[in-house]
């Protein structure tokens, strides 16, 4: 077995603090590659110069050149512009699928046989450009989003209730926007769904404060944004692929009919393994839950629609 | 640093120091009567412990005096069950063993919270408890834990997926009419019967109910020992990191499900003090009468026990 080679693309706050988990666990050698080719050096220097203290002997390298991702076995894409004062979503939405587009194209020419994870936002339209610039499989390319809103609702939730984030389990579909489907009955306490266990204006509350969680932290911060959650989110899914752990969690995935909804990347449960998302699991859901869904599927539909409007993706 | 004594050096005491070292920092003490065998057990582990990254410290001895002030005791002194014993018959064996060892424990660290590994769980769990006048909340069982680990293992084998997102809760007593809350057997929180079908769901809760008797078939001498050991690393973690974790352990109820002066497995919150809460879900029918029946053949072996002594 050679070793495992993750790359990050993009090395600011959620690209370095998501290497930083990855080399905790130790189950990959790791590449960042950053325009900044200076600042990405230093962090990977940086992060070895800690390695002998942390106990990580796996190799980090800085780079801006795009061919040392060659053979990963996944790559994240985490480059792109956060949202300037005064930028429009349009202009936004086109910096970073640009972005998103050569770090895809460097992909398909130096990974070819790696997993995608994309991280970029917003999410769920850049996982659009990331397949078509990649041209790769559908089940290869996959979006972080579920894992991120589901950790921030579990976290919520055992705040909430004083008990601990590891009894807390927690399912969040649809898009990763203000139009994510918590799902109250499918979140539990070592498996009690939190409708026994709280009232239901409490959980609205907690609903409403996930679906605002990333706001709440830029909120806070004023400039910037949230990055060690959204870090050990992509984490977690690397080391579902490179571990073949087979983890059921929400991801951004491409659906084809499943919960009646067609050729869109949205949140749904998946099963995420060495080849990537290996299964959507279809779940039953209740009449507003499924509306819900398809609401945030629309607006995730008519963010494709503006894409499509101006993008060619190679 | 918490300190951490356990008392029976077997391969269940053992391999709870084992994953205790593995995950975190302690001072833990292994006592066993046998002479040397704490001490050698210990010394084997400290000496994986360059390779292993461990910060635990790990010490053996024959004393049971070097218990004093531990912060939590564990106690895996007793024989194992045979196949088929009938638990009143092991309780006999055992509860000397464990009454002396409360006993120790009360004159030595009456502040410990306590955790019982020695079958049958639940009657000792109790017999513990009394001995030591202590705090009901802070004499735990374990029992419904283990069996919660067996069936999370077995619904992720079944369903080709990883084991750490899938919860079950067990009530009742740590026997064969154990009850499992079918509805808390999920992934990720999604019901492990809407995956599996109830049908196949229902065939490995009849495996995890009796995945004890087969460990002791397939080992013919030793009963299982990793998972219980894990299982008391991970009561461990929640005390000593006061974590409020909700976990099915035996513990004794005054009132909970409708029961008095008995310990019974019940899913509970564990932190620093030991039990912080227990849980009192509202039960369907059907887990409500096996429930109750279950926990009326432990009172009426309890009641058989407590006559017999008397």
């Amino acid at each position: 077995m050679s070793k495992n080679k993750v790359s990050i693309i993009g090395a600011g706050n959620v690209g370095a603090t998501a290497t930083y988990y990855i080399a905790e666990k130790v189950i990959a050698d790791l590449v960042m590659v950053d325009v900044a080719g200076g600042m990405t050096q230093a962090k990977a220097l940086d992060f070895l110069q800690a390695g002998p203290l942390r106990g990580y002997d796996v190799s980090i390298v800085g780079t801006s050149d795009f061919s040392q991702i060659a053979d990963s076995n996944v790559v994240v894409i985490t480059a792109g512009l956060p949202r300037k004062p005064g930028m429009d979503r349009m202009d936004l939405l086109k910096v970073n699928a640009e972005i998103v587009k050569q770090a895809a194209r460097a992909i398909a020419d130096h990974a070819p046989n790696a997993i995608v994870i994309a991280v970029s936002n917003p999410l769920d339209i850049m996982c659009h450009v990331a397949l078509r610039s990649t041209g790769f499989a559908l089940r290869r390319v996959v979006g972080m989003a579920g894992i991120l809103d589901s950790t921030r609702f579990r976290y919520f939730v055992a705040e909430q209730l004083g008990c601990a984030l590891s009894s807390v389990h927690a399912m969040v579909l649809g898009g990763h926007g203000d139009q994510m489907v918590p799902l109250p009955r499918l979140t539990t306490v070592g498996g009690v769904p939190i409708t026994e266990l709280m009232e239901a204006a409490t959980i609205a509350r907690l609903v409403d404060r996930t679906r605002k969680g990333g706001a709440e932290i830029v909120a806070l911060l004023k400039t910037g944004s949230a990055y060690y959650a959204p870090a050990a989110s992509v984490a977690e899914m690397v080391e579902a692929v490179i571990t073949d752990r087979k983890h059921l969690a929400p991801c951004a995935a491409y659906v084809r009919g499943e919960y009646g909804i067609n050729d869109l990347f949205i949140g749904v449960p998946a099963i995420l393994g060495k080849n990537g998302v290996e299964r959507i699991v279809e779940l039953d859901l209740a009449d507003d839950e499924r509306a819900q869904l398809l609401a945030s599927a629309d607006a995730v539909r008519k963010g494709v629609e503006e894409l499509n409007s101006f993008f060619k993706p190679t | 640093m918490k300190r951490i004594s356990i008392i029976g050096a077997g391969n269940v005491g053992t391999n709870t120091a084992f994953f205790i070292a593995e995950k975190r920092a302690a001072k833990v003490l292994l006592v066993d009567i046998k002479d040397g065998v704490a001490a050698g057990k210990s010394l084997d582990l400290m000496e994986a412990g360059p390779v292993r990254d461990y910060v635990t410290s790990i010490r053996g001895t024959v004393k049971i005096d070097d218990i004093a002030d531990s912060d939590v005791v564990i106690i895996t002194a007793g024989r194992v069950r045979k196949p088929g014993e009938r638990r009143e018959d092991l309780y006999r064996d055992n509860a000397p063993t464990v009454r002396a060892i409360a006993e120790d424990i009360r004159r030595l660290a009456p502040a410990a919270v306590v955790i019982n590994q020695v079958e049958p769980i639940d009657l000792l769990t109790l017999l513990i408890q009394e001995t030591l006048g202590a705090d009901r909340m802070k004499v735990i069982g374990v029992g419904g834990l283990l069996t919660s680990t067996r069936i999370r293992y077995l619904v992720s084998n079944a369903l080709g997926v990883s084991s750490r997102e899938v919860t079950g809760l067990i009530i009742g007593p740590h026997h064969s009419s154990m009850v499992f809350l079918r509805d808390t057997i999920r992934v990720s929180g999604i019901p492990a019967a809407a995956l599996l079908g109830e049908a196949r769901l229902g065939e490995l809760i009849e495996e995890a109910r009796t995945a004890g008797d087969k460990i002791l078939d397939l080992a013919q001498r030793s009963t299982s020992f990793y998972a219980p050991g894990a299982a008391a690393a991970m009561l461990v973690d929640a005390i000593v990191g006061n974590t409020r974790a909700l976990l099915p352990v035996s513990v004794r109820c005054e009132g909970e499900y409708g029961i008095t002066g008995l310990a019974i497995g019940v899913p509970a919150y564990i932190g620093e003090q030991g039990v912080t809460g227990i849980l009192q879900l509202k039960l369907s029918d059907a887990d409500r009468e096996a429930f109750d029946k279950a926990a009326a053949e432990l009172k009426s072996a309890h009641a058989g026990l407590v006559a017999g002594a008397a």
